[in-house]
């Protein structure tokens, strides 16, 4: 354990003594720094698509992290989250300072905002209690200039024994300089130890007092930890820190803070950002020169605007209509594309390629439905999760995201939720998917996990073709109130589930608002792309595994024993005839709408197709097959056709109208399964049933851990059938039929 | 007096922070400091947040944490 090992030996390694062996050395750079303080943007415009997006262990904390070359030497940047302070108090800073603190980086970035010094400097001030070399990014230079800010660089230098280097990281300008020193200060640390800064006497005194007892009582300690910063979260009381090092006796501390309680007559935790930030402040006035002149600023004239008390609500809508919008139409087309692409050419290339080998047809199926299949129902996500990333990072680069926020917060605390989760529950019913991955906009871990429970029960597009084809045989004349019921329905359990979890499982202190309103700013498009790619990526290989093999794993059921007649015999129908009696309380225990209900959990809509295999098998119909010159043609001319539809539906030019499948015989068989009543209960278990597979997997891939996707798997399921069971158990007692 | 008590345009003095545990320690790291200047500066659209100036920079904090914060009202 890296935890172990002795700071001084550490400390001694990476001295000066710039031997060979050390040239070949990977640098670790960690970079910290406020949220909006352009961190991300920064990174994506050093290591661009090097970076490497995961999660820190155990916890639901994104961690990014890139390797490479720079100057001839290797360097291993970690992408810390943006934090206000190092506290004890959220996952994100413990996260961040464990990993300073036990995994001792050769230095720290330290990216700091120039148009907001003093608030930035407070994290600066802690981050050197460390001890570790900082080379200070003062980023969003061009930005202070422009507003006539003069900030002396090399005063911050001599003040705080650090480097320091003016960037700016949507201009790339500043960037290859950071660099630069950051090679040098990693040759020679001894030289760039930041300067311990005077907390004032009576912390000072006390800091002595504690070190004097403590250097007696726990020696070992002090190895472990950085001296500094040990002394003062003891001193602090931090409790992260007191529960890590568990000592028995706490008494010293009393005695040695005790006259500075005196003193002060408040908590240390207070005194301490007191001090902190009067260094700060003490700094900021040293070396800033603002222009006495103040115009009022662009973001000021936005926010009279935006936020203002009678136009903030419809400009919010409108924003909200418009991602909503970009999102899903912008993007559907290609997803069509991809869809179509797979079902067709791809298939009937396999087969070319495979039936002339002397491939059993077995494998021809297993190719073409259950791999093929399984690619293409991964890759008709790409463009959705693209096309949501890049928005939602748009809107939180701008500065929006953060007042739709404010304007939203009012009705969303109401059923306990935080201003931000409205923009992944509205996503939601475009797809449950990037719903899911927008909760990252969430800063607060407990917000983010219930937002991603609760945002499955939005019902998406994925659940409607179920909806139309039971409306329209059910109930034709009020099919469209009936669908709204089961829409509401979502909206109302979404709410009573949230007071639900917010008692149970997310029980304890409510979360809370303190948010920065940052200034507006352009994102740029560099950096947009990058994370937009970064994450899309990520999901093509990481969600796309588990989604591939659930895929496969569905055609095997569905077509062995090999070469069953009936449905009915297949390992599916099996199943579905094996777990058909858990429905029948709920007005469905047959095994057709059961087999449905497991193949459903690819994707919802799936349950319309395997409906239709059952009840009304297709048969096999010889068609033209189209030569590789025409597919290849026809890939092409679809994905102009694809871009045309995108941009007509932006512009609302008419599309030509999609071709409706045949369903008829479907219809006519479903007529005899079910009656309205159980097709209503049917409906309502599709809607809320488990989340799909391709949710399930955002869900684990997002939180970096199974327990969520396991809590939304089962309370979604349990949730399904007591719904359904009361919708149907009730209407039959009010005698509406069953 | 309290910050939740502020209308847009009025300006006070922080003289106690009331509130304990992590929304005192993440208010302070905000710079929500005692004797610090805030000015706040809107309501939002639903009559809660609030938004607020401090330290040179914007912040909103819901009405529930500003009953917290006593201030001087001061111009």
């Amino acid at each position: 354990m890296s935890t172990q090992l002795k700071y001084q030996d550490e400390e001694e390694a990476n001295g000066e003594t710039g031997g060979r062996a050390d040239q070949a050395r990977t640098i670790t750079v960690a970079v910290a720094g406020n949220p909006n303080s352009g961190k991300s943007t920064l990174i994506n415009a050093i290591a661009g698509t090097r970076l490497h997006v995961g999660n820190w262990a155990g916890v639901t904390v994104e961690k990014k992290e890139a390797l490479f070359d720079f100057g001839g030497r290797k360097i291993r940047l970690v992408d810390l989250p943006g934090t206000y302070s190092l506290s004890p108090y959220s996952q994100e800073e413990i996260v961040a300072r464990d990993y300073l603190v036990h995994e001792r980086p050769d230095l720290i970035i330290n990216v700091v905002d120039s148009t907001n010094l003093e608030r930035n400097l407070y994290l600066t001030v802690q981050i050197m209690e460390l001890g570790i070399p900082v080379v200070m990014a003062l980023n969003i230079y061009d930005e202070a200039q422009e507003k006539g800010y003069r900030i002396d660089v090399k005063g911050i230098e001599e003040m705080l024994g650090i480097a320091v280097v003016p960037t700016s990281a949507t201009r790339k300008t500043g960037l290859d300089d950071l660099l630069k020193t950051v090679l040098e200060v990693a040759d020679a640390p001894k030289r760039r130890v930041p300067k311990k800064l005077n907390y004032g006497e009576d912390i000072e005194t006390a800091s002595e007092h504690v070190a004097k007892t403590f250097k007696i009582s726990y020696p070992a300690l002090l190895e472990r930890y950085p001296q500094r910063w040990l002394l003062l979260k003891l001193m602090e009381q931090d409790s992260h820190v007191m529960k890590e090092l568990n000592l028995e006796d706490q008494g010293f501390l009393d005695q040695a803070l005790s006259h500075l309680r005196r003193a002060h007559g408040d908590d240390i935790e207070s005194i301490m950002a007191d001090a902190r930030y009067s260094l700060a402040s003490g700094l900021t006035r040293e070396i800033l020169h603002k222009p006495e002149l103040r115009q009022t600023e662009l973001t000021e004239k936005i926010d009279r605007v935006v936020l203002n008390r009678f136009l903030g609500i419809p400009i919010f809508m409108a924003a909200m209509w418009l991602l909503f919008k970009l999102t899903f139409d912008l993007s559907a087309p290609f997803g069509d594309w991809l869809g179509s692409m797979t079902e067709g050419p791809f298939k009937r290339w396999a087969s070319a390629i495979l039936t002339p080998l002397g491939a059993p047809d077995w494998t021809v199926s297993l190719v073409n439905d259950g791999v093929i299949a399984g690619v293409g129902s991964v890759i008709v996500f790409v463009p959705v999760i693209f096309a949501m990333m890049f928005f939602i990072t748009f809107l939180e680069g701008s500065g929006y995201m953060a007042r739709a926020a404010f304007v939203m917060d009012r009705t969303m605390h109401a059923i306990g939720l935080h201003g931000k989760s409205f923009i992944p529950m509205l996503l939601g019913f475009g797809c449950n998917v990037p719903g899911i991955y927008a909760t990252r906009t969430l800063e607060n871990p407990k917000d983010k996990v219930l937002t991603a429970l609760l945002v499955p029960l939005m019902s998406c597009g994925a659940r409607l073709p179920v909806y139309v084809l039971f409306v329209a045989v059910f109930f034709p004349n009020n099919s469209s109130t009936v669908i709204w019921s089961l829409y509401v329905m979502g909206i109302l359990l979404a709410v009573l589930m949230g007071l639900i979890f917010k008692k149970t499982l997310f029980r304890g202190e409510a979360p809370m608002f303190i948010m920065e309103l940052p200034p507006y700013r352009m994102p740029s498009l560099h950096s947009l792309c990058v994370h937009t790619w970064e994450k899309g990526k990520h999901f093509l290989i990481k969600a796309g595994t588990y989604i591939f093999a659930v895929s496969v794993l569905v055609w095997f059921m569905l077509n062995l024993p090999w070469g069953v007649e009936h449905k009915r015999d297949s390992y599916l129908g099996q199943a579905g005839a094996a777990i058909a009696p858990i429905f029948e309380p709920v007005g469905f225990g047959n095994w057709e709408a059961a087999s449905s209900l497991i193949t459903g959990v690819i994707a919802k809509e799936i349950v319309v197709g395997t409906m239709g295999e059952i009840y009304a098998p297709k048969k096999e119909e010889q068609e033209e097959v189209p030569t590789l010159q025409e597919d290849l043609k026809e890939i092409v001319t679809s994905f102009g056709a694809a871009c045309k539809s995108a941009v007509s539906t932006l512009l609302y030019l008419p599309g030509e109208e999609e071709q409706e499948e045949d369903l008829s015989g479907l219809k006519l068989a479903i007529q005899g399964g079910f009656t309205p009543l159980t097709s209503y209960a049917f409906m309502a278990f599709v809607l809320l049933y488990m989340p799909c597979v391709v949710a399930i997997a955002a869900m684990r891939q997002e939180f970096g851990t199974w327990k969520w996707a396991v809590v939304g798997f089962v309370y979604q399921t349990a949730l399904a059938w007591a719904v359904a069971l009361i919708i149907y158990q009730g209407g039959r007692l009010l005698g509406i039929g069953g | 007096m309290n910050l939740a008590k502020l209308k847009p345009g009025q300006k006070g003095k922080i003289t106690a922070i009331g509130s304990i545990g992590p929304l005192k320690r993440r208010l302070m790291d905000m710079g929500v400091l005692v004797g610090e200047e805030v000015k706040v500066l809107k309501v939002a659209p639903l009559g809660d947040p609030i938004e607020v100036s401090i330290k040179s920079y914007n912040l909103s904090l819901r009405k529930k944490e500003a009953e917290g914060i006593a201030v001087e009202v001061a111009g």
